[in-house]
């Protein structure tokens, strides 16, 4: 089964993927900060005995949703996993009581006792709150008929950081921006962003140009605000964004200077036999470019996006089954770039 | 990532400031974040700074003394400890520290009152609740109007919702 980084969705030239995260917290249990261990793995099983009442319901079976036992995972396993955004890299700081629930397509992930005792997420290719939001809603419904959330008419969710109570819901749209990083216009962006309820910022690293150009827009506000309101206006100006790097691409590739630097870059990661990771999100963003504007021909933007996460480490460390030295690694990943950039292209 | 300040520990605390409308962001350790008077439950929003400092702890340090022999008899919390690290220790603790916490709430989200899904329990107790209110105020009419017969109807009909309520 493809898993959603395999896929391009809508807007896919610019909109990677769209995530909706629900914090939520069993009525009869205190938080995971003040659960001693008996409790975590109380909660656990708990959350994990309600995957039978999930998979009953007809829209979500196929999804094949199945627990994981953390703790038995290997480090590279477990960071893997937040390579493939199917959890927070705080989840796995600490391996004791804690459980994951996951579809076989990871677009379906439920965090056990992380910040929460459950922090359900529902992430899709593509700008697709359409369908993101119905099937988070719809999980949600059924595991807090099984579970009996914690709920205050006032407060809304109830959560271990005030800074979710209401909703419990972060959605977020993670964008490609390479257009608009270039125009030097970010800055200014993240703050009008910040004035409308929402941030954005560099998805891999924080500094002020993160990674391959990778921004994520999430909603900052979750009281006082509806599921749907927020929705919809992340939608919004994830739309004004969409077309504003749109035009800022057309604008820049009309420079020289910048379709030399396209197919330069994709000249090294066609041939180059060590490539570092900050050296690859550097030329991808690039390439990617190059394919979404159309001056790279015959390279699928769905090839790109899985070989972003493809090439992450633990995700080479796992593909070759153990541990791997800095250079065998490098290696490993320019292996893998020149074969999927070359094999679909001739 | 290490901390940008100490450059020591691993920095676990997003820092996001508005200066001149310009956004300045950083990553520091939990005890610089600290120190800089970013207590973990402000993190990650931003704000004015100057302003934010002024307006919390006026706020809060006349309430202090007496509110520290209070605790969440669910989860042990006080309040000191819910603001020393930024962690609500339960549900119920909403309920015992509601007055100490509105405040960064407001701060927080800009608004008090929750607006959306609603879960399962709650929604139900709330209907019953508001069909309570409503079959109250019919019965008052009824007797005022003395419709005797449809009175205990409607009588009969508070009973049974107050029971499925309790139950
Ligand atoms: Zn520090
Ligand atoms: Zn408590």
């Amino acid at each position: 089964m493809d898993r959603w980084y395999q896929k391009t969705g809508p807007q896919g030239d610019v909109v990677i993927s769209t995530r909706i995260r629900f914090a939520r917290n069993l009525n009869d249990f205190p938080f995971p900060c003040k659960l001693n261990p008996n409790k975590k793995t109380e909660v656990v099983n708990l959350v994990n005995g309600a995957l039978g009442a999930l998979n009953k319901d007809e829209k979500i079976r196929g999804l094949g949703l199945r627990f994981i036992d953390v703790g038995e995972l290997s480090k590279s396993e477990r960071i893997s996993l937040v390579e493939r955004h199917l959890i927070s890299p705080k989840f796995i700081e600490k391996t004791g009581g804690r459980g994951l629930i996951s579809s076989q397509d990871e677009t379906v992930s439920v965090m056990i006792n992380e910040e929460d005792h459950i922090r359900l997420q529902v992430i899709k290719e593509g700008l697709n709150f359409d369908e993101s939001y119905p099937l988070a809603d719809l999980i949600d419904d059924i595991l807090d008929k099984k579970l009996s959330f914690a709920f205050d008419e006032k407060l809304g969710y109830l959560t271990q950081c005030p800074t979710n109570l209401g909703t419990g819901m972060r959605a977020s749209v993670m964008l490609h921006l390479p257009a608009l990083r270039e125009s030097g216009k970010m800055a200014q962006i993240a703050s009008s962003i910040s004035k409308l309820g929402l941030v954005i910022r560099g998805l891999y690293g924080e500094g002020s140009e993160p990674k391959a150009d990778l921004y994520q827009l999430s909603n900052q506000v979750t009281l006082g605000f509806s599921e749907k309101a927020s929705i919809k206006n992340l939608e919004d100006i994830a739309m004004q964004l969409i077309m504003q790097e749109r035009s800022a691409r057309s604008e820049i590739v009309k420079h020289i200077e910048i379709v030399d630097l396209i197919h330069r870059s994709y000249g090294v990661l066609a041939n180059a036999r060590l490539v570092s990771e900050s050296e690859f999100m550097k030329l991808i963003s690039n390439v990617r470019l190059g394919v979404a504007t159309g001056e790279i021909k015959n390279i699928p933007l769905d090839l790109i996006d899985s070989l972003i996460i493809n090439v992450q480490p633990a995700m080479l460390e796992i593909r070759e089954g153990k541990n791997l030295s800095a250079t065998h690694r490098e290696q490993l990943r320019a292996d893998l770039i020149r074969q999927s950039l070359t094999t679909k292209n001739s | 990532m290490l901390c940008q300040s100490c450059g020591e520990n691993m920095a676990n605390t997003h820092i996001k400031r508005v200066i001149n409308g310009e956004v300045k962001e950083y990553m520091l350790c939990e005890e610089c974040a600290k120190k800089m008077g970013y207590g973990k439950l402000w993190s990650d929003f931003s704000l004015d700074f100057d302003n934010f400092l002024g307006s919390f702890f006026t706020e809060n340090i006349p309430h202090r003394l007496s509110y520290d022999t209070l605790r969440c008899k669910n989860c042990g919390s006080s309040f000191e400890d819910i603001s020393n690290t930024g962690k609500v220790g339960c549900a119920k603790c909403y309920t015992v520290f509601y007055d100490q916490l509105v405040p960064s709430i407001k701060r927080i989200h800009g608004n008090t009152k929750h607006v959306g899904k609603m879960a399962a329990n709650v929604g139900k107790e709330k209907k019953v609740e508001n069909e309570l209110q409503d079959l109250n105020i019919q019965l008052k009419k009824a007797i005022e109007k003395q419709e005797f017969e449809k009175a205990a109807e409607l009588r009969d009909r508070i009973k049974e919702l107050s029971k499925g309520a309790e139950s």
